[in-house]
């Protein structure tokens, strides 16, 4: 059995040398669904690239991406929360890039360094359960304001900002839009109503979906996809305004293949790519589009500006260790 | 008796005098390349996780465990991880020995079908378990919308009671082992002495299991310590050590704290190690060559209670994969009941191949598995060479590990430019290894409860009449033990087909395995389709279960079980 191993074990050897000279591997956090859509554009565009993708959590592909350091991987990172990419452990392994249309992509969504650039986003939203609503005799809420009314106790379900950029984004947001104090008192009053933190950013809309909960404080992709499903639930954009995250593609600085990488990157930002993000997200960085039916049937407003907290991405990176800590020592349970 | 044991053993060794030198050779070399074999699948990651919990920004140094310990949190999520595990610990040795007991040593009716209804939470992705849990008691589950019910199951009761059932089978496994044989002299003597079954059942069974108990205890305790799976899906704000891992590592990037409680997690094997040496060193062999196998008398009254007893159980067992299973047949649970093949169309990457890659592994799993585990049974029961005591050690040492944990020990090990294994990353052979190692634990006591129960005077007849250690291996204890080994094997399949947190870390574009499909439909949100996967996942351990039972049944050997 032992020999037949290390035969096993040579072939895989033999097999992974890279066979094609553009040949990458790209590590996603776009979800399953949307990156296997670009994914056939981009093959489309470049049919003798080879893209060896892998789909990770962001969470989950932050500890791969770290757990590699030694001898990385992937060649490129695509569509990853860009206030993990800050993170020191992972921004240096980066390599400065501009890709060819970077143009196109306004400065604030860019590091002043060209380490990364970002060309899609996501905002946070409420999954709200008409039924379970019915069944309770609540009022929907609209604002993060109204989820302080007792009535909803034990209904409310939101992320856990340590393990969850969109939690992250909706702790972040209430503070810089009410300022420190008056935010951690608000969040602190919020506490009180919150039934659970749950460690990812989709689980709380998948929670109100499946009835578990009344209100889960989520993000805006996964709510539209969950109506489109079929569960009773409605979008809510709290009134106060929607934090909000990029999603950021970057070079890998030990990529053994770069010119390839390269040339991916580049795609990244054409307008072939630009017109299918429109189809799957709500925040394109890339000015010029029209958003989809199914986006404003599920409540989104034409221009997402409106509805967006002006978020100050730098300040949210920097201050995330901070904001972490004493979100903590305050509400982990 | 244990001191005639030792007696005898010792006599057998002077009796294998000419033999020795070869024998002795044998033994070593086996011993040599098991520990060898250990020292890089499992010792190394192990070590780089360690190192890695040494690692501080001020250079190596304790300074990690100073932070976790001052950490009153880490203290409140001890004291959890300890509560909630003794006492689904103790639920699922207790409620799995009476169920052993019932299958072994009365006659309920239709005992294949009970023995194989409680191995479903091994048949599929824990996943599996955890969503049957919320469909049936969640607060929007079958029992409160349907039924009127209002339950609440998120905390302590909601983790206890899945950690009851998840771990219930490995206990049942192992006492199911210990139960099966038995000398039908002693209870012979015992009634003729006028004792009552209460009696003979405190005084002989109960002693007789020890060891089974022992393992089955440490074994469930450890699954449980260790599961994250459950904790985080039903635990609610009811935090563990094993959540807080994934917590540190996975939500917050902090290695060497994770690593730090990976390392306290290691606590119980070490314990629990010490325990189970103590109790086994007083085991006896059950069978002898003098043995009178034992045979189950007619007892109405007592088939009826078990009865009663053990279709409860089942119908626990069948419920949640059932709920499961319907979910994943309808257009939208529970919102919409009409009947839908719609989740069966699997749109996730790469569509089904990670299902053939994963049955690939799988076999590969069990061959390899098997031979390792049993070899290392062997070396450490049957051969006294020095090496014998760190390899029992380490040989359980796995299952006190989180997944999670050995994977990134894995990583950290393997994708290492200066390890000369550095071409297996990212191979499945790499996977393969993981599987087995990871679940060498449990593989490893089941071989070793049986190779206990072989008397050693097998042994020493073969010896005395010129049987070298291998030739004895070959013609005496194989044919012993095969049964076991083929439901060993059966065991490194299924865990094979169905783990997932040891693998996240290391799969590629190219080795995708199913469990990590089922999560990531899970995780985008197609619960069902999620649900499909597993149910697919299921079938194909159903029907590798189905074939090896064809297999034994073509080769005439009808009565053996196959999942001991």
């Amino acid at each position: 059995m032992d020999s037949k191993l290390c035969i096993t074990a040579l072939a895989a050897l033999l097999l992974s040398v890279p066979a094609a000279a553009d040949e990458i591997t790209v590590y996603t956090s776009y979800e399953e669904d949307e990156a296997a859509r670009f994914l056939e554009l981009a093959k489309q565009d470049m049919p003798d690239l080879e893209v060896n993708m892998l789909r990770l959590s962001t969470g989950e592909l932050a500890a791969r991406i770290i757990a590699e350091k030694a001898n990385p991987q992937h060649d490129v990172i695509w569509g990853f929360a860009a206030s993990t990419i800050v993170t020191p452990q992972i921004e240096e392994t980066l390599e400065a890039y501009r890709p060819k249309g970077i143009d196109a992509v306004p400065k604030e969504f860019r590091a002043a360094d060209d380490k990364w650039f970002a060309v899609t986003g996501y905002m946070a939203a409420f999954c709200v359960n008409d039924e379970r609503l019915e069944k309770l005799g609540l009022e929907k809420p609209t604002s993060w304001k109204d989820l302080l009314d007792p009535k909803y106790k034990g209904e409310i379900v939101m992320p856990n900002p340590a393990s969850s950029g969109t939690g992250y984004i909706q702790v972040s947001s209430l503070l810089q839009m009410m300022g420190e104090d008056e935010g951690w008192a608000f969040l602190e009053k919020l506490d009180k109503n919150v039934a659970q933190y749950i460690k990812s950013g989709s689980k709380p809309c998948h929670a109100a979906s499946a009835g578990e909960f009344a209100v889960g404080a989520s993000y805006d992709m996964r709510a539209i996809k969950n109506i489109e499903e079929g569960y009773p639930i409605s979008m809510v954009i709290p009134a106060e305004g929607s934090g909000n995250e990029l999603e950021a593609n970057a070079l890998v600085a030990t990529s053994k293949n770069k010119e390839a990488a390269k040339r991916f990157l580049d795609w990244t930002v054409t307008k072939t790519a630009a017109d299918a993000y429109l189809e799957w997200k709500a925040i394109v960085t890339i000015p010029g589009g029209t958003m989809p039916q199914r986006f404003l049937d599920a409540g989104l407003p034409q221009d997402t500006n409106s509805v967006l907290h002006p978020t100050d991405f730098k300040a949210a990176a920097e201050d995330r260790k901070d904001i972490i800590t004493t979100w903590q020592e305050k509400f982990e349970r | 008796m244990s001191g005639a044991a030792r007696t005898a053993a010792r006599r057998g060794e002077s009796r294998s005098l000419p033999a020795l030198t070869s024998d002795r050779g044998i033994a070593l070399l086996l011993s040599a390349i098991m520990a060898g074999l250990m020292l890089v699948f499992l010792v190394m990651p192990v070590a780089a996780i360690l190192l890695r919990s040494l690692d501080t920004q001020a250079g190596p140094g304790l300074g990690n465990f100073a932070v976790t310990f001052a950490d009153p949190r880490f203290w409140d999520l001890l004291v959890n991880s300890l509560t909630v595990s003794l006492l689904s610990s103790t639920l699922a040795v207790s409620l799995a020995y009476l169920y052993a007991y019932a299958l072994q040593r009365s006659n309920v009716p239709l005992k294949p079908l009970l023995r194989i209804v409680v191995m479903m939470p091994l048949f599929a992705p824990s996943l599996v378990q955890a969503q049957g849990l919320l469909l049936l008691l969640g607060r929007n589950g079958a029992f409160n919308r349907f039924l009127g019910f209002d339950l609440d199951i998120y905390g302590f009761w909601g983790v206890a009671l899945a950690n009851t059932l998840y771990t219930f089978p490995y206990a049942f496994l192992i006492l199911s082992a210990a139960l099966a044989v038995a000398d039908a002299r002693v209870y012979e003597s015992a009634t003729m002495l006028g004792a009552r079954p209460g009696r003979i059942f405190r005084t002989v069974t109960l002693p007789a299991t020890r060891y089974g108990i022992a393992a089955a205890v440490f074994v469930t305790f450890s699954l449980s310590v260790t599961d994250f799976g459950n904790a985080i899906v039903i635990g609610g704000n009811f935090s563990v050590l094993a959540t807080e891992i994934y917590n540190k590592v996975i939500g917050q990037g902090q290695f060497a704290l994770g690593a730090v409680i990976g390392v306290v997690l290691l606590a119980p094997a070490i314990v629990s190690k010490l325990l189970e040496k103590r109790i086994s060193s007083r085991q006896q062999a059950q069978m002898t060559d003098k043995s009178v196998p034992l045979t189950t008398r007619a007892n109405r009254m007592r088939d009826l209670v078990l009865s009663g007893y053990c279709y409860a159980v089942m119908i626990v067992f069948l419920a949640i994969p059932g709920i499961v299973a319907t979910a994943s047949f309808v257009k939208l649970w529970p919102y919409n009941m009409a009947f839908s093949l719609k989740h069966y169309a699997f749109d996730v990457q790469n569509g089904t191949e990670p299902l053939w890659n994963s049955v690939y592994v799988a076999l590969a799993t069990a061959g390899l598995g098997v031979t390792i585990a049993t070899v290392s049974a062997i070396v450490v029961q049957k051969f006294r060479t020095p090496l014998s005591g760190p390899l029992s050690f380490l040989a359980i040492l796995p299952s006190s590990i989180p997944g999670m944990v050995l994977g990134l020990g894995y990583v950290l090990a393997f994708n290492n430019p200066a390890n000369p294994l550095n071409m297996m990353y990212g191979t499945l052979a790499l996977i393969i290894f993981l599987y087995v190692y990871y679940n060498h634990a449990q593989a490893f006591l089941i071989a070793s409860t049986s190779l206990k129960q072989i008397s050693s005077s097998f042994d020493e007849a073969s010896t005395m009449l010129g049987g070298g250690v291998v030739r004895t291996f070959f013609k005496v204890t194989l044919p012993l033990l095969w049964p076991t080994l083929l439901g060993v094997g059966v065991f490194f399949f299924m865990r094979a087909m169905v783990s997932l947190s040891a693998v996240i870390f290391l799969i590629t574009p190219e080795t995708q395995v199913a469990a990590v499909s089922v999560l990531q439909l899970a995780d985008r949100g197609a619960v069902n389709q999620a649900a499909a996967f597993s149910m697919c996942i299921m079938a194909i351990v159903i029907a590798c279960l189905l074939i090896v039972r064809l297999v034994l049944w073509l080769a005439g050997a009808k009565s053996v079980t196959l999942i001991r």
